[in-house]
């Protein structure tokens, strides 16, 4: 059962849209979780940023829109991969004409846990470690 | 009086619950998303918030804490076993214009009860009117539900990860 309104809403969604939510989401939960596992508190974060408590809360919580250079301090400061691009290389030839490039956050959702190297290309994208057609 | 209703169990995640007032024909959370999913310049943020629920929320994480902000106005308590927190669900990035009341359901990720929400206009609730009254009776409709959950009117099915009436009764209602 799902609400019918819900229901619509969510058919009239576009797929960047979608996409948006769900790196938005990744984010957040990565952030959080590197804070965690470094036993790092937003307090000793905002120090180490030159940066008030307040304005870390926003900053963990996407008020500011995440930045890339937002993005690359908290990596720098947290030690652990937030975003992960993969490199031209790592796709095979048989790919090469359709463009494809895929940014997405270093969280495996299938585990939650450690980031997985498997996990960023998302469903009917060309796969690291998909292989030449013989 | 008012009636706690499913409103998505399709998730994988997390099963979502709504109120609905007494005599009224919709829900509170879906009043919320009829209002604003054509009203101009909130479409986008609507959808981008029903997408958030139900996708990141529903299917991808549960209901993470992270995804709920801090509760508004202080929380009140229910002694002696805690208190109810009310938020609303956490899309705050650049500026995010609507705000919609919700609970976890005895803290758990996979239970969330929706209320009803409303646009924020200025830096607090206070400037915003509406949305302060919206907030208002989300805190009744929390409180009242918290202490029928604690009292044992309203249990949790584990199994089917539903909501029941400890009387057997179908709907779930609330005076």
């Amino acid at each position: 059962m799902r609400s019918k309104i819900a229901k619509k809403i969510l058919e009239s969604t576009s797929e960047d849209e979608l996409i948006f939510v769900s790196w938005y989401a990744d984010i957040v939960i990565r952030i959080h979780e590197l804070l965690e596992s470094n036993g790092v508190s937003q307090k000793t974060l905002a120090e180490r940023m030159g940066k008030t408590a307040p304005e870390i809360s926003r900053w963990l919580s996407g008020e500011h829109n995440f930045t890339l250079k937002s993005l690359a301090k908290l990596q720098a400061e947290l030690g652990g991969t937030i975003l992960h691009i993969p490199h031209k290389t790592q796709f095979t030839n048989a790919y090469k004409s359709k463009s494809t490039h895929t940014v997405i956050t270093g969280i495996n959702k299938k585990r939650n846990s450690d980031y997985n190297e498997d996990y960023y290309v998302t469903e009917g994208r060309p796969s690291y470690s998909d292989k030449l057609p013989a | 009086m008012f009636v706690v209703e499913l409103w998505d169990d399709e998730c994988t995640k997390t099963t979502f619950y709504t109120v609905r007032k007494d005599g009224a024909k919709m829900n509170e959370t879906d009043k919320f998303l009829s209002k604003f999913r054509k009203k101009k310049g909130f479409q986008q943020s609507t959808r981008t918030l029903t997408a958030f629920i139900l996708k990141e929320i529903g299917e991808n994480y549960g209901a993470r804490p992270e995804f709920f902000n801090r509760p508004e106005e202080g929380s009140f308590g229910l002694p002696p076993k805690g208190s109810v927190r009310i938020g609303h669900i956490r899309l705050e990035y650049n500026k995010f214009p609507l705000r919609l009341y919700a609970i976890r359901i005895a803290e758990r990720e996979d239970l969330v009860l929706l209320f009803n929400g409303g646009a924020k206009e200025s830096g607090t609730n206070l400037g915003s009117p509406e949305l302060h009254h919206v907030m208002q009776e989300a805190k009744t409709f929390a409180r009242k539900f918290t202490e029928a959950l604690r009292d044992g009117a309203i249990e949790i099915d584990e199994k089917t990860r539903k909501l029941k009436s400890a009387d057997g009764q179908n709907e779930i209602v609330i005076y």
